[in-house]
């Protein structure tokens, strides 16, 4: 089954992007070991819905209050940041330079994994094709 | 069809580390998931100056897996010898690492010049159990930290028996065994347990000979020992309980190393003349056969089932039923192992089975007629099973949760006299 994944890159080349900095994702479609480009999304700077929120399990207006330990920000961190994982959550893995603990968190909560790495955009993608081909294929990971 | 084990008595080869952690000021560095140290560790004298929740751990994750541990585990064993003040740095892989091929071997080899030894053993665990994983760890010292010493020191001798922490009694024994040796006139070098250490390793290529008491684990070692630091070794498969064993061992030992006999009999009369006066003094409740049951049943690795089947034998005089071998003996080994049980006194054999399921060990401890209640020495699993069967039952090896013990043993002549406090501690308690 083909999937796709998100890539935080300036050019296409190197994975130079953080997640927090980037303003646009690659996404690229994987099929097996192959993968192209399918489309760029960029990231849109309009608050996130009043739908996103609601689906939180601690709404802003009630963070930090009545006994909670929040931030005041809600349990989803900045708003951006759940703008970002929405972005994207329809791709099975994320590769940016550095994604920061509270995306992490929210990645994981969509469960969307996260490689923060950096190097070429094609060696990651063949690195990350090769593991998923694997693992769907139930063959070990084992090196001869 | 994939099996099932029920009831494993062994780790995997990872909890090497407890090796590791048996050589004082040795730390472990795992390059590993986080979660293994934990699960690996027991609660039997772990915790201390180094413990399992603190050794260094790569903790690697997916993207490790996708693209390589090597930098971490470059930055865990780089900052390990900034912060954690210890005499060996020993890294250990586990499953992960190993099977997406990072090169660990490659990371720990830019750390010859750190001013502390670092070491590396692969431990991955589909390589074997914890008792292949101890081997690897010393077969690490010898080829990647000894070098062949000119010096030799006249009477020295390294003891080598069974894994640390997995077996129950191993601080114990150990001191034991060194105990014996010195009698006899022998300096013994030892590198598990209190004020041992990294001084006792730097001492093994002066030793005149290797003495492994085990039934197989370490021959390995001894071998690479014999090859590289060119030391010989007397491989001795009986770990000795009691004062039949005992004796035999001294009197082998002494042959070996050249010592005169008399010297060797004058110590084994000595503690022989003590052993059977507690003997003699309790014979009354020896001989009441209503006490002790008339057959018995080891559970546990090889040294243990064999060291204590002979030993119930010879020096109680109790009728074997089927013994067990629970701790995976590789196949080259059991024919001769199998032998030292027919090497009984009386012309008394005992059957010995190499089995690591435990739903069959129990299938046949049922099944056998013990001619009354069993006595079974086994793992805590075996609990249920004997209580069951309103049998007596000692908890000797892995899993303990029936025993603590500090620095008990049960080798040698005052170990066999401890064995025996236990067993019948177990056997009276019926008639309360």
């Amino acid at each position: 089954m083909a999937y796709k994944v998100a890539v935080g890159s300036s050019n296409g080349e190197m994975v130079d992007l953080k997640f927090g900095e980037a303003s646009k994702f690659m996404i690229y479609e994987v099929d097996g070991e192959q993968f192209k480009l399918h489309e760029m999304r960029q990231v849109l700077t309009n608050p996130v819905s009043k739908e996103g929120l609601d689906s939180i399990a601690c709404s802003k207006n009630e963070c930090g209050k009545n006994g909670c330990a929040g931030n005041g920000r809600g349990c989803n961190g900045a708003s951006d940041v759940v703008e970002k994982v929405t972005l994207i959550e329809d791709c099975r893995c994320v590769v940016c330079q550095k994604v920061g603990f509270q995306a992490q968190k929210q990645l994981e909560r969509k469960a969307i994994s996260v490689f923060d790495v950096t190097c070429l955009v094609s060696e990651a993608l063949s690195k990350i094709a090769y593991y998923y081909n694997k693992l769907d294929r139930h063959e070990s990971l084992r090196k001869k | 069809m994939a099996k099932l084990l029920d009831k494993q008595r062994y780790k995997c080869a990872l909890g090497a580390m407890q090796t590791v952690q048996a050589i004082e000021r040795a730390l472990p560095v795992l390059h590993s998931g986080p979660g293994c140290a934990q699960k690996l560790s027991d609660t039997t004298g772990s915790s201390g100056y180094f413990s399992p929740n603190i050794f260094p751990c790569t903790s690697i994750n997916e993207k490790d897996v996708v693209f390589g541990g090597v930098k971490k585990l470059h930055s865990t064993i780089d900052n390990a010898l900034k912060v954690i003040d210890a005499d060996l740095y020993v890294v250990l892989t586990g499953c992960i690492p190993e099977i997406v091929g990072d090169d660990s071997g490659e990371v720990v080899s830019e750390f010859q010049e750190a001013d502390k030894p670092v070491i590396y053993a692969p431990t991955a665990g589909f390589k074997g159990n914890n008792y292949k994983g101890h081997e690897q760890v010393v077969d690490a010292i010898i080829e990647q930290y000894l070098k062949k010493s000119e010096v030799k020191q006249k009477g020295l001798v390294n003891i080598w028996a069974d894994v640390p922490y997995q077996d129950l009694f191993w601080l114990g024994n150990i001191r034991e065994l060194e105990k014996l040796i010195a009698e006899i006139g022998l300096i013994p070098n030892t590198i598990f347990g209190f004020r041992r250490g990294i001084e006792n390793i730097n001492k093994i290529p002066e030793a005149e000979f290797n003495l492994l008491v085990s039934p197989w684990v370490g021959i390995g070692n001894m071998k690479k020992m014999e090859k590289k630091l060119g030391i010989p070794y007397l491989h001795y498969p009986v770990l000795p309980i009691g004062a039949t064993e005992t004796s035999k061992f001294l009197r082998e030992i002494g042959k070996f190393a050249g010592i005169d006999a008399d010297k060797v009999e004058s110590v084994i009369k000595e503690h022989e003349d003590y052993y059977y006066y507690l003997i003699e003094r309790y014979a009354d409740l020896f001989l009441e056969n209503r006490v002790i049951n008339k057959q018995f049943t080891v559970v546990a690795d090889a040294q243990y089932t064999l060291g204590i089947t002979k030993f119930l034998v010879n020096d109680l005089g109790l009728i074997p039923a089927k013994q067990f071998i629970v701790d995976d003996t590789p196949k080259n080994f059991r024919e001769q192992i199998t032998e030292e049980f027919k090497k009984l006194n009386y012309g008394i054999t005992a059957e010995v089975s190499f089995e690591t399921d435990g739903y069959k060990i129990h299938e046949a401890i049922k099944q056998h007629d013990y001619h009354g209640y069993p006595l079974v020495l086994g793992g805590y699993y075996e609990k249920e099973v004997t209580e069951a069967l309103k049998g007596n039952f000692l908890n000797i090896s892995w899993p303990v949760q029936d025993k603590v013990v500090l620095d008990d043993f049960y080798v040698g002549y005052t170990g066999g006299i401890r064995l025996i406090e236990d067993i019948y501690t177990v056997a009276v308690q019926r008639f309360n």
